[in-house]
């Protein structure tokens, strides 16, 4: 089949499609309350079906590019290749589900203006990660979605917000520096930034001087971890907790540990190539870096009592399958380690809709508060149920196919201590997962509850605008996996992006 | 949809309609239970739930009846690619499972009617059953463990369904050493998918997968025998049995010890390598001498039990120890391979029928009509029947099941025969000291209602209605035990198996002498320890024996008892876990100092958005500068 639409600059119109309603938004007063929705929704729904005409005409062949130069031989570049899609569909997808979620979460707030138009412009950056075609691109819209999402972070306007805020600030620009260093370095060095399947360093000159190419790769690396939140470099994420629940899912789930993730795969794939990588020596560096991350995200998060810190604790762990799988020699161990990156998003997403509906609906934020919960939010607890399994790989949801994966491309690798590495981090996600479950449903709830004397008062449990994207997503991570070996699921995608060669 | 070859000579729209059943066994306890998640269709739920087994009944007559050929079913775009088919093996666990799990749906119906939380029950029925149905005619491996592991979990619902404490812990319990099976199955599926190559074979047979993984087999082996065996209540991963029967309700534990059991039986069979070229030193002679321990170790202990099923649950430990030395014999005689097979098969129909029925009648003499003498014989005729098959009485199945596995021994020969078959003798013995003991804390239970009912009730209240609903499916499954002699001889089994077979019956039959014997001084000792147990007689070393008491779930109360106490040597794990956690702590709070640091410096940098503009400047002089 042919591409339905053959317009090259299809990835512009992509990332238009939530930049002007972002500024559109920005122009209008805080009342227009009626237009920003219609705005916001409109460029949602329109991004999705740029999207969806991306993902048609990939799969039918055709290539979609877009470039500008900016001064000659500095070209701003938007490339719509499959890769590129598998984490722009993600975000636009989110980014509908989500923006329906905030518009019920902060009814009746103030600055919501600033909000949703920050939103936009959030996932602005995103897709420009997502589909930026060189380094140049890539650390301008890497840095655009530091500022973006700043105002989103100290939301709220508390004195732990603005703290949260600082340090988030703090982290990202220092390490953002550090990027464009490392991207200045590797230009000087190799005399480009276009990605490239495959890597697009001269490997001869690489084997001459190996240490000076792993030193560019670690400050690369350096600059593009703390978004990925490895450790050590991870403890902005705890603490912008304090954010807003969609914000946190949208964070958290997608844009800004995606963007470092996504990164981290360019990296290793587009710049220096894996096989390089492993002679020099820095992907060891990765996977070693990102294992240490799993297990020690999965600890942190066996003590918390605050769900969205749990949470948060679980993203450092789970972020890292991404980079790991990605670092691993093998076709089948890089499938899983992208296709992670979706998996990791919808079922994350779906945990911090949840905490965002327990806190909003009956004020529930600590683990030692849920008891019984789930005879008041029956559907709420049923979705997290589904998530969390998948967080552990529990088959059919998502997550069993990211682990299914990785478990057996790093053996393919000839690395059995991945698969230590996984399991281990399989028991100790289910022993901070399935306590919260079962206090949930069997637990009896605390005789001082505000939710129980209100009994079962409406006939949803929650704003339908919190309950119908959560329930969406918790289909999605439950779906993903069911049709794991259709063409169009995520698994299907990354396939299809491995056998591409793109990565 | 199966294209091309047209198997039994059919139309394709009959080809199509087989392929639809096959689909249906699995797929319509499967929707009943995603089914519980709306709520409004849980009434739906709570009514189709307890016969939703019935297309796996349906398709089990087919094949049984081999009226037509069943065709493979694949569905590549689901999961990892999803394929069932019903083999020779599977399909006498299929009609194994399809039975039971009718039968004891239908006792659920009658014994949950007054229940609040039913409806949550059947869901996790239905989940359960979908995986169940699911593993035994998974056509490859990937099926075969994304069944095994909803059965598990969706089991757990079913173990804590009473939510009081004692179900809470035995969930607990099950739940950790469930995951830790699943975590040990999945490392072996990795290897043999990575050995193999190109991912999992896509249909059962591993032989390739097995010789490439080379020096490592052995450890994966082990792994494959660790992960089921949790499931087949191997020595010592057999703690959860004895916790989780005695709290599920009544059909859940007969369906746990009938069927669910058996899957890691299955997965043993199904995964291990089937002999041929590859032979694994140790693997066959590990489980042989596990498995007599477990035999031992049930009797032994369960015969220190009160409650009527925790005594059903070690008396399980012990049958599974049989069904454990048949996978060990599977392994050690490759040669033999159809005999043993046979001998296993018919000892899991034999035990799962059998086991049921006597999970059931717990059941019924909790809610039968207490101190009415027709229903207590009519209790005391359903529980002989299969606690006779069970002992392994002439003319039961039991003596065909351990004649079939005896035979497989004896081709063992050597110095193993000789000392496992009076082992075995010895086993036999035990089984049916065990039966005693729960006929005597039966006995026990119909008496304290007998006694509870006649203080509550005056003589002239109502009677509770008689508990036909549980009546009817116990009775069933009973006549199914008894009449096993008949039936198990008629059942299509794998190759050669019932020609291996066949020349041995005549002469297990002749030996029922043999049998007799065990039976008989089993429960001449048994009488003679309630006699003494009765009197008390300072010093009697019966009577000791007969009153000592072990907690349930035995070494399961050991771990509980060293980790409350922390310094203790077994603490270590809790202590680690802390120390782990405390480490972390640690390393973060450096981390944040240095950050801390950083963040100082960083300051300066801070002062407004300035620092992007200069960031973005930098860039762009940097590259121009660069040109």
């Amino acid at each position: 089949m042919a591409p339905l639409v053959a317009w090259e600059a299809l990835p512009l119109a992509v990332l238009l499609s939530s930049l002007l309603p972002g500024i559109g938004i920005m122009l209008l007063a805080e009342e227009q309350r009626r237009l920003r929705t219609w705005l916001n929704l409109g460029g949602a729904l329109l991004k999705l079906v740029f999207v969806g005409l991306l993902l048609q005409g990939v799969a039918a062949g055709g290539s979609y590019a877009w470039r500008l130069q900016v001064v000659p031989g500095l070209e701003f570049s938007l490339v719509g290749d499959a890769l590129a899609l598998l984490f722009v569909t993600l975000s636009a997808v989110l980014w509908l589900l989500t923006t329906v979620y905030a518009i019920g979460y902060l009814e009746g707030g103030a600055n919501r203006r600033r909000f949703f138009s920050f939103f936009s412009l959030c996932v602005t950056a995103t897709t420009g990660i997502a589909m930026a075609g060189d380094l140049f691109t890539f650390v301008f819209f890497f840095e655009a979605l530091t500022w973006a999402t700043y105002p989103l972070v100290v939301h709220v306007g508390t004195p732990a917000a603005i703290e949260a805020g600082r340090r988030y600030l703090v982290y990202t620009l220092v390490s953002g520096a550090v990027l464009v260093l490392g991207a200045v370095w590797f230009q000087v060095e190799t005399g480009g930034v276009a990605f490239g399947s495959g890597g697009v360093v001269d490997a001869a000159a690489a084997a001459e001087a190996p240490g000076r190419y792993l030193a560019i790769f670690l400050v690369l690396l350096a600059g593009l971890s703390v978004k990925a939140a490895l450790f050590p470099v991870h403890g902005w994420l705890p603490v912008a907790m304090v954010a807003p629940a969609p914000v946190s899912a949208l964070l958290h789930a997608v844009a800004v540990v995606k963007a470092g993730a996504f990164g981290v795969t360019r990296l290793l794939h587009s710049l220096f190539g894996i096989e390089l990588a492993w002679d020099i020596g820095a992907a060891g560096i990765v996977a070693a870096l990102a294992a240490f991350t799993i297990l020690y995200g999965s600890v942190r998060a066996l003590a918390q009592d605050d769900l969205k810190r749990l949470l948060a604790f679980s993203t450092v762990s789970q972020l890292s399958y991404i980079a790991l799988g990605v670092a691993l020699l093998t076709p089948t161990g890089q499938i899983g380690g992208l296709v992670h990156l979706v998996h990791q998003g919808i079922m994350k997403i779906t945990l911090f809709f949840c905490a965002g509906l327990l806190a909003e609906t009956v004020g529930v934020k600590k683990i030692s508060e849920m008891g019984g919960v789930a005879r008041r939010m029956p559907v709420t607890m049923m979705c997290f149920s589904v998530a969390a399994l998948g967080m552990i790989g529990i088959p059919p949801v998502a997550g069993f196919l990211s682990k299914w994966y990785l478990g057996v491309g790093a053996l393919e690798a000839g690395l059995p201590w991945v698969v230590g590495v996984l399991l281990v981090s399989s028991l100790l996600n289910a022993a901070y997962f399935l306590p919260v479950i079962r206090t949930a449903f069997l637990d009896a709830p605390a005789s001082d509850v505000a939710w129980k004397s209100g009994g079962r008062p409406r006939r949803l449990e929650a704003d339908w605008r919190l309950l119908v994207p959560t329930v969406l997503v918790a289909l999605l991570s439950l779906l993903s996996g069911v049709f794991g070996g259709w063409a169009w699921s995520p698994l299907g995608w990354t396939e299809f992006i491995v056998a591409q060669g793109e990565l | 949809m199966p294209t091309g070859a047209d198997p039994g000579g059919l139309g394709a729209l009959s080809v199509m309609a087989l392929a639809i059943l096959t689909w249906a066994a699995v797929g319509i306890p499967a929707a009943i239970a995603l089914a519980w998640a709306v709520r409004p269709l849980r009434p739906v739920v709570i009514a189709l739930a307890p016969v939703a087994a019935v297309p796996a009944g349906v398709l089990a007559a087919v094949h049984l009846g081999a009226w037509w050929t069943l065709p493979r079913v694949d569905a590549p775009s689901l999961f990892l690619g999803l394929s069932f088919e019903v083999d020779l093996l599977g399909g006498a666990f299929l009609a194994l499972a399809a039975f039971l799990w009718t039968a004891a749906g239908v006792y659920a119906r009658s014994y949950h009617r007054e229940d609040p939380r039913r409806g949550a029950f059947f869901g996790f029925f239905a989940a359960t059953m979908a995986g169940n149905m699911g593993l035994v005619l998974a056509a490859d491996l990937l099926t075969f463990y994304l069944c095994f592991a909803i059965m598990t979990l969706a089991g757990w619902g079913l173990v804590v369904h009473d939510r009081s404490a004692a179900a809470l812990r035995a969930g607990r319990v099950y739940i950790i050493l469930a995951l830790l099976g699943e975590v040990a199955i999945l490392a072996g599926l990795f290897s043999l998918a990575a050995a193999a190559g190109g991912g999992l074979p896509t249909g059962l047979d591993l032989t390739e997968s097995w010789g490439a993984l080379g020096g490592t087999a052995p450890l994966v082996a082990g792994l494959v025998v660790a992960g089921f065996g949790v499931k087949a209540g191997l020595l010592p991963l057999h703690m959860w049995l004895p916790l989780a029967h005695p709290v599920a309700p009544t059909a859940a534990s007969a369906l746990l010890s009938g069927v669910m059991v058996k899957a890691g039986v299955l997965g043993w069979i199904r995964i291990l390598p089937a002999g041929g070229e590859v032979l694994l030193p140790g693997v066959g002679e590990t489980l042989v001498v596990l498995g007599i321990a477990g035999a031992f170790h049930g009797v032994v202990v369960g015969l220190a039990q009160d409650n009527p099923k925790t005594v059903l649950a070690y008396s399980s430990v012990s049958q599974l120890g049989y069904l454990t030395v048949g996978t060990g014999l599977l392994a050690l005689l490759p040669g033999a391979r159809p005999l043993v097979l046979g001998g296993i098969l018919l000892y899991a129909l034999h035990h799962g029928v059998a086991k049921a029925a006597l999970f059931l009648s717990v059941g019924l003499a909790q809610r039968m009509p207490p101190g009415d003498r027709r229903w207590r014989r009519a209790l005391g005729v359903l529980v002989l029947l299969p606690a006779l098959a069970l002992a392994g009485a002439p003319l039961t199945s039991g003596i065909i099941a351990k004649g079939a596995l005896k035979q497989g021994l004896g081709e063992l020969g050597g110095s193993w025969y000789a000392v496992i078959d009076p082992l075995l003798l010895l086993a036999a013995f035990g089984t049916t000291l065990l039966l005693a003991r729960f006929w005597v804390v039966l006995a026990a239970v119909v008496e304290a209602r007998h006694a509870e009912a006649a203080e509550t009730h005056p003589s002239e209240a109502d009677p509770p209605p008689p508990p036909w609903g549980l009546v009817l499916p116990l009775g069933c499954v009973v006549l199914a035990a008894a009449s096993a002699p008949a039936w198990l001889g008629v059942l299509p089994f794998p190759p050669g198996t019932r020609e291996a077979l066949g020349g041995q019956l005549p002469g297990v039959l002749a030996d029922a002498v043999g049998a007799v014997l065990p039976i008989g001084a089993g429960i001449a000792l048994a009488l003679l320890m309630v006699r003494s147990a009765g009197s008390e007689r300072p010093g009697a070393a019966l009577a000791a024996v007969a009153r000592l008491r072990i907690p349930p779930g035995d070494l399961v109360v050991l771990f509980e008892l060293l980790l409350a106490r922390r310094p203790g040597a077994a603490g270590a794990v809790s202590v680690l876990t802390q120390r782990t956690g405390k480490a972390m702590a640690a390393l973060e709070a450096a981390v944040v100092r240095l950050h801390g640091g950083l963040e100082r410096q960083d300051l300066v940098l801070m002062r407004g958005p300035v620092f992007g503009a200069l960031l973005f400047g930098l860039v762009v002089v940097l590259a121009l500068a660069l040109r």
